[in-house]
């Protein structure tokens, strides 16, 4: 179905990506994450000694600080720091470092739709910047589903606001590896077909939903690749960064 | 506790010794002069009013936004301007969230007092209708990198984003006049601030030797200075605030030699920033040239006629002020249908990318008739491709017709405006740069199709006339 989206896209097309690391000086792992217009900084400060009141001290903590543009921090931001959390916890190696704290930061810069996968994307970037040990990277895409029961990737705020329902999806990267393809395997399934994290706004039939969760999927490979080129060419980091 | 005094960062001894040693040499440890300033950049966001402030190794951001509300008792007829500063942990290991730290408070009223007192923003044309509603400005500034000195950097980007803010126009309407209409940036142009001055804010550091003093210091400096002074000037040599915050004594020469080196460095930084301003402000208007969103033919015209124009540069604004036309926005168009629009934002970005090649273009376009031939194709290209993102396939007739249509109201400027010269060179402006913006396009392969058939069209043409 031919669908007209205001920027001449077409529907799986994403927007203009840019990816910049290091751009801070203090922070120990920092990167911009630019999707057409949304632009995210995130900046990571690395272990720090102990965990809050009500976290495991067994484990390695993970806390998030987001800084809207303007305004007082509400529930919104509240939840984005949530998710953000959960997000992080599930791909960091927290047995690591137990009782340490490591902290994201992440100020929006601009935002133009899309908003929440750019900061996954931006935070995932700076830990690589930070050198934190991870499992694996993640991807995060949104897809929405309109009236019509078709879905687009990547909407402007002006398209999130017309949909339906929109979902925001986090994959994990796709493996390029030198083992044999058994090697990476989870019952069965690539790795990469798993979903680490699904968060949806408005309503769409379950059909919907799983078309969306192909298109993402599929478009997540083309994500991973981007943040793979970005990353590899990155000289290896600049040591005396440790305040 | 014991996490909060084993995060925290603290120069060791040895380097606070070899930084005054250095210091008394006259030596700072990252090579300037002690009444040397890092360097500054200045960049500008997407949206209006957003600035990203870079000295040295500390980086600020800074927002401004505007809001209608009643306005204070004691002052009616006045707009207000508030300040929030965020020390985002994300620019020091020891900043946290919550309760502003005290160096957060100070930075905030350093950066207030030396907009608000010295009536730098004009606070009365922010007044829509007296007593019930004023515009109330507000600036948020996060920092982002700690690299020292953030009151001097967090002040340049407050100024620069109120220099570059834009708040609706606002009519009084409905009956009575009561009423207030706020215009959309869509109906009409949004206006600037008045802004009578800059205050800029200059920093000292005192070290512990008498006449140790350094200007914009880092912050490793700042960790071993004992004490300091901010200075509020502005280009025209006022005095607009000081701030000495305790700390070592100096001697009042030393006070007087610092206001001294301070006016010198207020007018340098005060020429960046205005410099920074006028660039973004050129880029702003060129950007905004509108589009005339009805059939094709009537597009050739317009656009030709604003092309036309262009090259007067200066009246650029004039320009602006009387067509009144939609945002063309970059990245993501919000017109939706009009199949002119992508012709219109492929054209509006052959302007932009014309004001630059301007002066390389006329030296190019002293040729004769043999060179105008292969630009003017270019021309054409812009359209087709508008036209095949829009309509498909439907259109190559129409496209052939608009050469001819281009042409002739081309060729009749020349002779209706005042100037050969300048019409000549824009057409060709326009149409080397419509094949520049060809190259950067994504529709690149759909472009040499056409390109060929154009050239056959425009030979005949061409040939005919």
């Amino acid at each position: 179905m031919e669908v007209d989206r205001a920027d001449g896209r077409n529907p799986n097309q994403l927007r203009p990506l840019a990816c910049s690391c290091s751009i801070l000086h203090r922070a120990h792992g920092s990167a911009s994450w630019s999707q057409g217009d949304t632009k995210v900084l995130a900046a990571v400060y690395g272990p720090k000694a102990g965990t809050k009141k009500n976290e495991n001290p067994e484990k390695a903590s993970i806390e998030v600080i987001w800084k809207p543009r303007t305004g007082q921090i509400g529930k919104p931001e509240k939840e984005y720091e949530i998710i953000l959390k959960r997000t992080l916890q599930s791909i960091c190696i927290l047995t690591i470092n137990p009782n340490t704290t490591t902290s994201f930061i992440i100020q929006v810069v601009h935002d133009d739709g899309a908003l929440l996968p750019c900061a996954i994307n931006a935070a995932c970037a700076a830990l690589v910047d930070a050198g934190i040990p991870m499992k694996h990277l993640a991807v995060a895409i949104c897809c929405c589903s309109a009236e019509s029961g078709y879905c687009i990737l990547d909407p402007t705020k002006l398209e999130e606001q017309k949909m339906k329902a929109f979902a925001y999806l986090v994959f994990p990267n796709s493996i390029l590896s030198v083992l044999p393809e058994g090697s990476s395997l989870v019952q069965g399934e690539p790795m990469e077909h798993g979903i680490i994290t699904s968060v949806t706004h408005g309503a769409m039939s379950v059909d919907d939903y799983f078309h969306c969760l192909e298109r993402g999927r599929a478009a997540s490979a083309k994500l991973s690749d981007f943040l793979r080129r970005s990353l590899q060419s990155k000289l290896p980091g600049d040591l005396s960064k440790a305040g | 506790m014991d996490t909060r005094l084993a995060n925290t960062w603290r120069l060791t001894v040895n380097e606070k010794r070899f930084i005054e040693t250095a210091l008394s040499s006259g030596i700072r440890i990252d090579g300037r002069n002690p009444f040397e300033y890092r360097k500054l950049s200045i960049k500008f966001g997407r949206e209006d009013g957003s600035s990203e402030v870079q000295l040295g190794q500390t980086h600020i951001m800074g927002f401004v936004t505007g809001q209608l509300v009643q306005p204070y008792r004691d002052r009616p007829n006045e707009g207000t301007l508030s300040i929030f500063t965020e020390f985002s942990p994300m620019a020091d290991p020891s900043f946290e969230t919550g309760r502003p730290s005290e160096s957060a408070v100070e930075l905030g009223r350093i950066v207030d007092r030396g907009l608000r007192e010295s009536r730098a923003v004009d606070t009365e044309s922010l007044c829509v209708l007296a007593g019930k509603l004023v515009w109330a400005i507000r600036i948020d500034l996060h920092i982002l990198d700690n690299g020292g000195n953030l009151v001097d950097a967090a002040n340049i980007a407050a100024l620069a984003s109120l220099l570059t803010f834009r708040r609706p126009e606002c009519s009084l309407g409905g009956e009575d006049d009561l009423e207030v209409i706020v215009h959309p940036p869509e109906e009409r142009e949004p206006l600037p601030l008045i802004i009578h001055h800059l205050p800029i804010a200059v920093t000292f550091g005192f070290f512990s030797s008498e006449s140790l003093l350094v200007i914009d210091p880092t912050h490793h400096e700042e960790a071993v200075m004992v004490g300091k002074m901010t200075a509020t000037l502005n280009a025209n040599g006022d005095v607009c605030a000081i701030q000495k915050p305790g700390g070592e004594g100096v001697l009042q020469s030393v006070i007087m030699q610092c206001l001294r080196l301070a006016s010198r460095m207020a007018s340098d930084i005060t020429k960046k920033i205005k410099d920074a301003v006028e660039t973004y402000n050129t880029e702003r208007a060129l950007r905004k040239i509108k589009r005339h969103p009805t059939s094709i033919t009537l597009d050739g015209s317009v656009n030709l006629k604003e092309k036309l124009n262009e090259p007067s540069g200066h009246n650029v604004v004039n320009e602006l002020s009387r067509k009144h036309l939609e945002k063309p926005r970059l990245a993501s168009a919000e017109n939706a249908s009009s199949p002119g629009n992508n012709g219109e934002g492929e054209s509006k970005s052959s302007n932009f990318g014309r004001s630059s090649r301007r002066d390389g273009a006329t030296s190019n376009f002293v040729g004769g008739a043999a060179s105008w031939d292969p630009y003017s194709r270019g021309v054409d290209s812009d359209f087709l491709k508008a036209s095949l993102a829009s309509r498909g396939t439907l259109t190559p007739k129409k496209k052939q017709q608009d050469p001819t249509g281009e042409r002739k109201p081309n060729e009749s400027k020349p002779e209706e405006s005042p100037g050969d010269v300048i019409p000549t060179t824009s057409a060709m402006d326009v149409s080397e740069t419509g094949v520049h913006k060809g190259g950067e396009k994504t529709l690149k392969d759909a472009v040499k199709p056409k390109h060929k058939r154009k050239k056959k069209a425009f030979s005949s043409t061409a040939d005919a006339s």
